[in-house]
């Protein structure tokens, strides 16, 4: 189905908070303030790699406004955090290892107050050689990080014969592909409002992907029990992984407490560049090869990832490149060894698409350079090739079963941009030195954790004693449209009104742990819940009615505004009688986890979406810049949960794609960003985006299958970089490995006639 | 020589503003951000803070009727002008840019949103069926990062239409 | 980032001169700690990020009257004034301007964004040496009106804009305003036709300062051969420049594939841009060149193909 507005029909809602986000009266968290609260701000090193001789805050405690100056040793708990491995410093004691980590933190009366305090602490640093470059980092002659080397992760896998694989091939094709630092540029920087009760509690307003997480690791920071900490957390403006470690939060909570006043922090943007994640920039070496008839015999990759200084979730992303760097294929040998390597650099971190971005991004380069050997149409040779519904995963771990591979290759073959090809153009090109070309990309990207790493979900429903149905859920908003999706399942699902329904999330003193809201997955497991909670929920909603009603509990029904005939659908009870009626609160609650893979390989997937996206540039070889004229995408995720969600996903997951193509590249050199600010880390501005995007979302499963809705929060983010690196081949006959695409490689001089 | 006119520099004087149809006298710094006087002073959270060098949109809003980015103008620069945020634009109820935003699902996160809504309304007041090209430029200061800009292309197409069906 | 206490909170003291002879006197008086301000968009980024330090006096320029506005320099009725504070939004949307110097709607319209236009002014522009203006009021011939101890005066924009390549840097006054004038009339002759183009190159396609720019002001003789023409080019840190040899090569000749090609080669050997971390020296001097060339082409054509009576101008 082509999804839009019109398509849609009744199902394309207005979300309910659309309402406060644009007339502006929805209030951020960063948003936030109370009468007598402090500023806070963090003093973060100037050097990427430093021994610390001595720090010394008395000068910034002797201002007359600042209230606090704290350091390492006014860490009660662990002075570290990390949602895998807690070994990111909340504030350095020995040793920074770069531009952003964090030395001291100062709470004051005012931003002004609060910077002179920063200005006014001593550090003594002895700067240390500075590692730079990962693979330069991970050879013998290297300064360390750590005593232990710099190695951070390494995993890897293999099977068949490769050696024989290659002595076979017809064709081999061995490239090296280069994927840059992207930056999340959540429009929102970090921040939020750190609140000490008179209970002792500590109340964190503060955006996080996982609400639980965050009271946890903050629990263990202040050597606090998780109780006397609530951590609201929604809504966000904008993520994108970038919010799912702590960032002010340590700070914040350490100040309050410290000072028995509220603290706000809010990163500026310099700040929030320094500091933040990154996507982890890979060099990824393959070397590929196939038969005459196009079936590919050997696959051998080496991707190497520039870690930063301290884990994150890097152990995962680098896992999750490795599970996909063989996409949707099958092949005779395959040979894959990853590893991420420490440096001084940015801090690389978890990012919508997860190391499958640059994984995707270079196998679908190999498979468009072999069929150009081949001669062979690129999509025809992805036919060849690919996996049929029942096969196992890249890992060879056992997969839920869908046609989705088969599903979108067969809509992007036959979709108007893609027949375009082998038409004369419409019309001749405005000027003689723009170019068209339209080219394609495959996308089988995972949702969940993964094997062997706790992933659960639930959520609660009830019955308010005003008569308000109230969901429950652990999951954050940060602007993808959970409460919609959420509000749209219950309305479809069980016949409330809207009206009939509060949404209650981000907020660890009420909800649920319903898991982090990553990996595409928290749609899903709404999804899941809703279908283990529809019989409970709905039984004990009906029965209660039975016996108020004094009639037989299948004589009615759920329905809007309260419990219906089942016949004629008349109202005979409203929900707010209901609750007055049953005396007691109705609920119903469930947990489970994220389905997972019946093997033992630590991260390994179950459940894949898939993704075709064709696209159309124009490239003007006077300066090499490339345009997106035109967009198709394919996508096989189950059922469509919330069409205008959905879309949006979609829409908005392949612009990051674009900006990763073309535009975006967080600058480093010797440890230090040289993009600093929006003025030179360029996002796509509205003109980037003039052309038309087309989504047809294919729900058809396979009959019984049980796990609906699959993710689909970072599949549209993946595909569009290495489809337009096809396209501008096509155009100009020029290869890009590196992204984003540098213009000298596709400029020509002028020629004229 | 030339005669000396006043040359005024007081640094006790107060800004004399009007925002959202309302007149303030504020004490505050001459140098002060527009942004910060409007959050910070005024409560107005609806203008953002994003990027702080004028290259986001995040926290446009109508000075005298022209789009202005908050965070580069200064206390001073408003002196005795009127300024429109997100909260005076929403005062009588969903403006129709704002209702073809929401219909047409025109934001995510919502936190360009009140910038853009912005944006989109200093455009149509200064021309009310701009051409596509029209709308790149109009638009092309405020940065979304969720949407791609899909949504807010449909939005922006239907209140132009909006507007034509009204006045045509 | 050594801050005092005192200078950190203290906010510093704005300056309201109404006419610019106090403003100039000001700034004299009080040296160093004070700067000029117009619409302060430039200045607020370079604060923020650090690159120079917030003054003492901030030296408010928009209560003064005669800096302002876009009107007709003389009697007749034919120049063009453009006020030192007139926006790049005034530049931009100004009808008559527009109808005489196309350019400076042009280079107006690809600077930053709608809404820095409505604060940023064409004198601040012209005085970041880099930005898109002054390669636009180059191949205009424009000159600035500065006002300093000795009264007012005026010169070329490309004698300033050489001192500054020199490195004798600083302004030599306060810009009171700026007039352009190359081919004023000339569109309106018969035979001779006139034709313009801007074209900047960015690392993005909008909100983004310029990697290259050129623009080009060329008159065609009713042969279709170069009566007169203005080619100047920027970008990056470079600071623009005419490029004189490649405008010599061109006169008295037809476009031709040949001439085009020898133009190529001579911006690509005249144009001078400095590298900077993002993009390499080469990349700029290929795309001055292909943009000089594809204009000059393109203005060409469109002069053969709007015949006698065609169109003047862009």
């Amino acid at each position: 189905m082509l999804l839009n507005r019109d398509t849609s029909g009744r199902r394309w809602r207005i979300r309910p908070d659309g309402p406060g986000k644009v007339t502006g009266e929805l209030e951020y968290l960063t948003d936030l303030s109370l009468p007598n609260m402090l500023i806070g701000r963090v003093l973060r090193s100037p050097h990427p790699h430093a021994y610390i001789r001595s720090v010394d805050v008395s000068k910034a405690l002797a201002l007359p406004g600042v209230h606090a100056a704290l350091t390492a040793k006014d860490v009660p708990g662990l002075n570290r955090f990390g949602i895998a491995r807690p070994d990111y410093p909340v504030f350095c004691e020995d040793r920074v290892r770069f531009i952003g980590d964090a030395v001291a933190a100062v709470a004051a009366e005012s931003d002004e107050l609060a910077e002179l305090a920063l200005a006014a602490i001593e550090v003594d640093y002895e700067p240390l050689p500075v590692v730079d470059d990962p693979e330069r980092a991970i050879l013998g002659d290297s300064p360390l990080l750590y005593e232990e080397g710099n190695v951070f992760h390494r995993n890897g896998y293999k099977f068949g014969d490769i050696e024989a694989g290659f002595a076979a091939a017809a064709h081999i094709v061995e490239e090296t592909y280069s994927t840059p630092r992207q930056m999340h540029t959540y429009m929102e920087t970090e921040g939020g409002l750190f609140v000490p009760g008179e209970d002792g509690r500590l109340t964190a307003y503060s955006p996080t992907q996982h609400g639980f997480m965050d009271r946890m690791q903050l629990s263990r920071i202040l050597a606090k029990p998780e109780e006397d900490i609530r951590v609201v957390s929604s809504p966000i403006g904008g993520s994108f992984g970038g919010k799912d470690e702590l960032n002010v939060q340590p700070y914040g909570a350490l100040l309050a407490l410290a000072t028995g006043r509220p603290v706000k922090l809010h990163n500026s943007r310099w700040e929030s560049v320094r500091a933040g994640l990154k996507r982890h920039p890979m060099k990824i070496t393959m070397k590929t090869g196939v038969d005459a008839y196009g079936r590919l015999v050997a696959h051998r990759a080496y991707v190497i990832a520039d870690k930063g200084p301290y884990s994150t979730l890097g152990a995962e992303v680098l896992n999750f490149a490795t599970e996909h760097v063989v996409g949707p294929y099958r092949f005779k040998a395959v040979d894959v060894d990853t590893v991420s390597a420490f440096t001084n650099n940015g801090m690389s971190g978890e990012f919508r698409g997860f190391g499958g971005n640059q994984a995707i991004f270079a196998l679908e380069g190999q498979l468009d350079r072999l069929a150009a050997l081949l001669g062979m149409d690129p999509w025809e040779l992805r036919r060849r090739n690919l996996r049929r519904a029942e096969d196992p995963g890249p890992l060879g771990q056992p997969i839920s079963v869908t046609g989705g591979a088969g599903q979108v290759w067969a809509s992007l073959e036959g979709s108007a941009l893609w027949r375009r090809r082998s038409e004369p153009p419409a019309s001749a090109p405005s000027a003689p030195w723009l170019k068209r070309g339209i080219g394609a990309a495959y996308v089988m990207h995972a949702a969940g954790l993964g094997v062997g790493i706790p992933d659960p979900a639930g959520g609660r429903l009830q019955l308010r004693g005003d008569g308000k149905i109230e969901a429950f859920f652990g999951y954050e908003e940060f602007g993808q449209g959970l409460i919609a999706s959420l509000m749209q399942m219950l309305i479809e699902m069980f016949g409330f009104a809207e009206r009939d329904i509060v949404i209650t999330i981000g907020d660890t003193d009420v909800v649920p742990d319903s898991g982090s809201t990553t990996a595409s997955r928290a749609t899903s497991m709404m999804w899941q819940s809703l279908r283990r909670l529809r019989g409970p929920f709905a039984g004990k909603l009906l029965e209660a009615a039975s016996r108020a009603l004094a009639l037989p509990a299948e004589t009615l029904a759920i329905g809007e505004d309260g419990i219906r005939g089942a016949k004629d659908g008349r109202l005979l009870l409203s929900y707010a009688a209901l609750a007055g009626a049953a005396g007691q609160p109705i609920a119903a609650q469930t947990h489970f986890s994220y389905p997972t893979s019946p093997v033992d390989r630590v991260g390994a997937h179950y459940m894949y979406s898939y993704s075709a996206v064709a696209v159309e540039v124009e490239v003007n070889t006077l300066t090499g810049r490339v345009h997106v004229v035109d967009q198709y995408h394919a996508v096989a995720a189950g059922p469509v949960v919330n069409p205008q969600g959905y879309l949006g996903q979609i829409e908005g997951g392949s612009s990051m794609a674009l900006g990763f193509a073309l535009t975006e590249d967080a600058v480093m050199s010797g440890g230090h960003y040289l993009t600093k600010n929006l003025d030179t880390y360029l996002v796509p501005t509205i003109v980037e985006q003039n052309g038309a995007v087309t989504v047809d979302a294919i729900e058809e499963l396979p009959e019984g299958d049980e796990h609906g809705p699959r993710g689909l929060g970072e599949l549209g983010s993946v595909g569009l970089a290495p489809a337009i690196a096809e396209a501008v081949y096509q155009a100009t006959g020029k290869r890009a490995s590196k992204l984003p695409i540098d213009p000298a490689l596709l400029q020509e001089p002028i020629r004229f006639n | 020589m030339i005669e000396r006119a006043p040359i005024s520099a007081d640094p006790s004087a107060k800004l004399n503003i009007n925002v959202n149809g309302r007149e303030a006298v504020l004490d505050v710094p001459p140098s002060k951000r527009l942004l910060h006087v409007l959050r910070e002073d005024l409560g107005l959270t609806g203008t953002k803070r994003s990027c702080e060098m004028g290259r986001c949109g995040a926290c446009m809003v109508l000075v005298d009727g022209k789009a202005v980015n908050s965070c580069l103008a200064m206390a001073y620069q408003c002196e005795g002008k009127s300024v429109t945020t997100i909260e005076g634009l929403s005062e009588g109820g969903l403006t129709p840019v704002q209702q073809c935003f929401l219909e047409e699902g025109g934001y995510q996160c919502g936190y360009c949103t009140p910038g853009m809504v912005v944006s989109v309304t200093a455009m149509l007041a200064n021309d009310p069926s701009p051409s596509d090209a029209d709308i790149e430029e109009a638009l092309s200061g405020n940065l979304c990062r969720c949407t791609g800009y899909g949504g807010i292309w449909r939005a922006v197409k239907k209140a132009i239409e909006l507007k034509k069906e009204q006045t045509g | 980032m050594a801050h005092s206490h005192e200078a950190l909170l203290r906010s510093p003291y704005v300056w309201h001169p109404i006419c610019a002879r106090e403003a100039w006197h000001l700034k004299q008086e009080i040296d160093a700690g004070a700067v000029f301000v117009a619409g302060g968009t430039l200045l607020r980024t370079q604060w923020e990020a650090g690159l120079v330090t917030f003054p003492a006096h901030l030296i408010d320029l928009s209560g003064i009257a005669d800096m302002t506005g876009i009107g007709r320099s003389d009697e007749d009725g034919r120049g063009w004034r453009i006020g030192a504070l007139a926006t790049l939004a005034e530049c931009r949307s100004h009808p008559g301007l527009a109808a005489d110097f196309p350019l400076v709607k042009e280079a107006a319209r690809v600077i930053a964004a709608p809404a820095v236009r409505n604060l940023a002014t064409i004198g601040g522009n012209v005085l970041s040496r880099t930005g898109d203006m002054a390669t636009a009021l180059l191949a205009l011939d424009a000159e600035l009106l500065w006002l300093n101890d000795a009264g007012t005066h005026s010169e070329p924009l490309s004698a300033w804009l050489d001192r500054e390549r020199e490195g004798i840097s600083g302004a030599p006054g306060l810009l009171l305003a700026i007039l352009p004038s190359a081919f004023l009339g000339v569109s309106m002759i018969s035979k001779t036709r006139r034709f313009c183009a801007f074209h900047k190159a960015g690392r993005r396609e909008a909100f983004i300062p310029p990697v290259v720019n050129v623009a080009l002001n060329v008159a065609f003789d009713e042969g279709g051969a170069v009566a007169d023409i203005r080619i100047a080019a920027g970008g990056g840190t470079m600071i623009p420049a005419r490029l004189a040899a490649a405008e010599a090569l061109t006169l008295g000749r037809v476009p031709d594939a040949a001439l085009l090609a020898a133009l190529h080669a001579a911006v690509n050997e005249e144009y001078a841009p400095k590298p900077d971390p993002f993009v390499g020296e080469a990349y700029r001097r290929m795309t001055a060149a292909n943009l000089v060339a594809a204009a000059l082409w393109k203005a060409g054509s469109d002069a053969r193909a709007s015949g006698e009576e065609g169109e003047p101008c862009c």
